[in-house]
Formats: C-alpha cells, sequence, structure tokens
C-alpha cells in the first residue's frame, strides 16, 4: 500500500516538473510512467542493497525507458530524462548534511555529504553507461521506414 | 536569391535554431546536430560550429561558399523543453522535405514565440510537486498539505523575486532560507508533524536537476568546457541551498538555544 502511494506520489511530482521544466503536454503520460517507474525500483531495491546501487538500477531504468520512448515518439530524450531523475537526485542529502553541519554533528553531516555524493556518482554511472548502448537497440521493432 | 544571399540567411537560421535549443536546456551535442543539419540540408557544408554552454560560434566559407562569421553569446535562462521539441521537429522536417526558408524563419519565429505556462498553474504545479516529494520523503497528510503551501510560496517568491532581481547564488540562498522558515513555521504551529519531509519536498523544487544531467551528458560526449560550466552551476546551487537551509536552522538554534527535531 505504502508503495503503492509513493509510486503515484513519485509519479505525480514527475509531472509537475515537467510542468516546471515546460515540457510538451502530449509526453505527461510517460514522464509520470519513467518516474513512477524508476522510484518504485529505487524503493523494492533500497532495502536489498544499499541507496547508492540502488539509484544506479533505477537511474539505469529511467534512461533505458526515456531512450526507448524517445526514439518512438521521435522527440529529444533530454524531455522524459530530466524530469523522471528528479526523484533520484539527493535533494534529502543536501538538506540533511546541511542540518547536521550546523548542528555540530560534524561527522554525521560527513556522513550524510558522502552518502548524497555515492549517489551522485550511482546516477553519473548509470548516465554514462546506458548512453553507450547504440541507438539501434532502442529501434527493436520499429517499422524499416520509421528509421530515421 | 543569389547564392551567397542565401547562404547568409541559412548560417543565421542555424544559429537562430541554435540559441533557441541551448537557452532551453538542449545538450551541447543536440546543438551542434542541428546546426550542421539545417546548414547541410541546404548545402552549405562548409559550415563550423563551436558550440559552449553560453555560446556558439559559427564560421563558413571555402573557395565555393561564401564567408561567413559570426559568435552569439547566450545569456542562461530558464529552460522550456517544448522549445527543445519544438526546434528537434522543425530539423528533422527540413531533412526529410526541403522547407523554404522563408518557412524555417517563420517556424523559429513560432517557436520562439511559445507561451510559458501562467505563472498560477506554475505556482499550483510547484506545490504538487514539493507536496509529492514531501509524500515520498516520510510525510504525512498534514505535512503534504503544509508542502504544498511551501511549495506554491516557494515558487511564487523565484517567479517575482528570485530569478528576476537577484544573482543566482542570492537567490538560492534565499530560496533555502526561505523554504526552512516556512518549514519551521509550520512545525512549531503543529500543522506538520515531521519538518525534515517538508523541508525536502520545498528543496527538491531548487534542485538543479537539469544542469546536473545536462553536466553529466556534455561530458560523457567529451564536451569538457560546457561539461565543467553545467557541473559548477550545479554545484554552485547545492551549496547556496545548503547554506541557506544551514543558517536558517543555526540562527534558530542561537535565538531559542533549543534543538530542532
Amino acid at each position: 500500500m505504502n508503495l503503492l502511494i509513493q509510486t503515484l506520489a513519485a509519479a505525480c511530482g514527475t509531472v509537475a516538473f515537467s510542468l516546471l521544466f515546460g515540457a510538451p503536454k502530449r509526453y505527461y503520460a510517460y514522464c509520470a510512467l519513467i518516474g513512477g517507474s524508476g522510484w518504485l525500483l529505487y524503493l523494492v531495491a533500497a532495502p536489498l542493497s544499499s541507496p547508492p546501487t540502488a539509484t544506479f538500477l533505477a537511474t539505469v531504468l529511467v534512461i533505458l525507458m526515456s531512450r526507448w520512448f524517445a526514439v518512438r515518439k521521435r522527440c529529444p530524450v533530454t524531455i522524459f530524462l530530466i524530469s523522471g531523475i528528479i526523484p533520484l537526485v539527493p535533494g534529502a542529502g543536501i538538506y540533511w548534511a546541511a542540518y547536521y553541519a550546523v548542528t555540530n554533528q560534524l561527522s554525521t553531516a560527513l556522513d550524510r555529504g558522502f552518502g548524497a555524493l555515492k549517489i551522485s556518482v550511482a546516477i553519473v554511472l548509470g548516465i554514462v553507461f546506458v548512453f553507450e548502448l547504440p541507438q539501434k537497440l532502442f529501434r527493436v521493432g520499429l517499422k524499416k521506414e520509421e528509421h530515421l | 536569391m543569389s547564392r551567397a544571399r542565401q547562404d547568409r540567411e541559412v548560417l543565421l537560421l542555424a544559429l537562430q535554431a541554435g540559441r533557441i535549443l541551448l537557452e532551453n536546456g538542449a545538450e551541447i551535442f543536440r546543438v551542434e546536430d542541428t546546426v550542421y543539419r539545417i546548414c547541410h540540408a541546404y548545402g552549405l557544408y562548409s559550415a563550423n560550429a563551436f558550440v559552449l554552454s553560453n555560446g556558439i560560434f559559427l564560421t563558413s566559407g571555402d573557395e565555393e561558399e561564401t564567408q561567413f562569421a559570426k559568435v552569439l553569446q547566450i545569456p542562461v535562462n530558464h529552460a522550456n523543453l517544448s522549445r527543445v521539441a519544438e526546434v528537434n521537429q522543425l530539423s528533422r522536417r527540413i531533412e526529410a522535405q526541403q522547407c523554404s526558408i522563408e518557412t524555417v524563419r517563420q517556424e523559429l519565429e513560432r517557436i520562439e514565440q511559445l507561451p510559458e505556462f501562467p505563472q498560477i498553474v506554475q505556482i499550483l504545479a510547484a506545490g504538487i510537486g514539493g507536496s509529492c516529494f514531501c509524500l515520498m520523503f516520510g510525510g504525512a497528510i498534514p505535512d503534504f498539505i503544509c508542502s504544498f503551501l511551501i511549495g506554491a510560496l516557494l515558487q511564487l517568491y523565484l517567479l517575482k523575486l528570485g530569478r528576476r532581481y537577484f544573482s543566482k547564488i542570492v537567490c538560492y540562498l534565499l530560496g533555502g532560507a526561505l523554504v526552512t522558515l516556512l518549514s519551521i513555521f509550520c512545525y512549531l504551529m503543529k500543522l506538520g508533524p515531521h519538518l525534515d519531509a517538508m523541508m525536502i519536498g520545498g528543496i527538491i523544487l531548487m534542485v538543479p536537476g537539469m544542469a546536473f544531467t545536462n553536466a553529466i551528458r556534455d561530458m560523457a560526449d567529451g564536451d569538457y568546457i560546457s561539461g565543467s560550466v553545467r557541473m559548477l552551476d550545479a554545484v554552485l546551487v547545492f551549496f547556496c541551498i545548503a547554506m541557506g537551509v544551514g543558517f536558517v536552522i543555526a540562527l534558530y538554534g542561537r535565538l531559542t538555544g533549543g534543538v530542532l527535531l
């Protein structure tokens, strides 16, 4: 139940971000799907592994889906990618790092800050690896004349 | 139209398309690609583009083609992905079927005039976005409602004050401080029990997701200069938010002697 609510919240939040970034309305449904799936995978994977690993897996899923839809809808991948990845960006890490730093719990602050950094690195790795995949892979199932 | 004039027109249009893309958050690679596609579609093969995160250098000219050089400095603007999508569509159209130069010019004009969402819609969207993220980070229903108000007020501040009158540093410092003030207020008034969830809901609205993602993609494409500039931008915003948050929490600690949470 909690999982369902969180996924819906992620989907809804992703759409709100696509609106703020001015993405075209016709893509909102895909943005919601991508943001929701990414967060769901993160939630499922985080207890089994660690937040950075879960973030990496979720980033990979988000980018795979973004590229898949980008090829099919013939639009820049940026539109799906940027809003879909927002739930994974370590916004919470910044808050906790700042909070512990000013309340004189420096080692905890360092821990949190470093955790946020690890999550960022996981996102970087996810983006770099999935964008190395050849574009052909994402065209599987498209008709010949639709290749462009 | 003479060849020289036409070449000039094409290069100017390619520059305009590049500028729209760059202003609205496209990757460096896409900007260069689009500029070349437009030039090639009109038979201009000597064009050379050098694109940075805030400027485009375009030159052309050999024995046959017209000499041309132009540098365009591009201010950092608030991104609008619709425009990126539209320019992308236009460049595909130009490639597939020859459009007249006049059509391209009109299309680019139209894309540049594409309206933003009304501010009230943006404010509501920020409220909803903030409250959704508040739920995801452990908020309950009362926090959800508080977060909606915090997000909406933050967006109002960003639209009316922050992005208009302040430098980026001051804008996000004050933004972080504003979110913290409002969250502490809601927490103390017993409106929302989870201070952290409300804070995160507000902060996430300012998080530089676009700069961060684009920075990584630019670097992966080998555009190190633009990638580093965008990464610096993202890190700067992260730090400013953190400092704004930290400042208010520290001030609260000094004033009351009490510790939050």
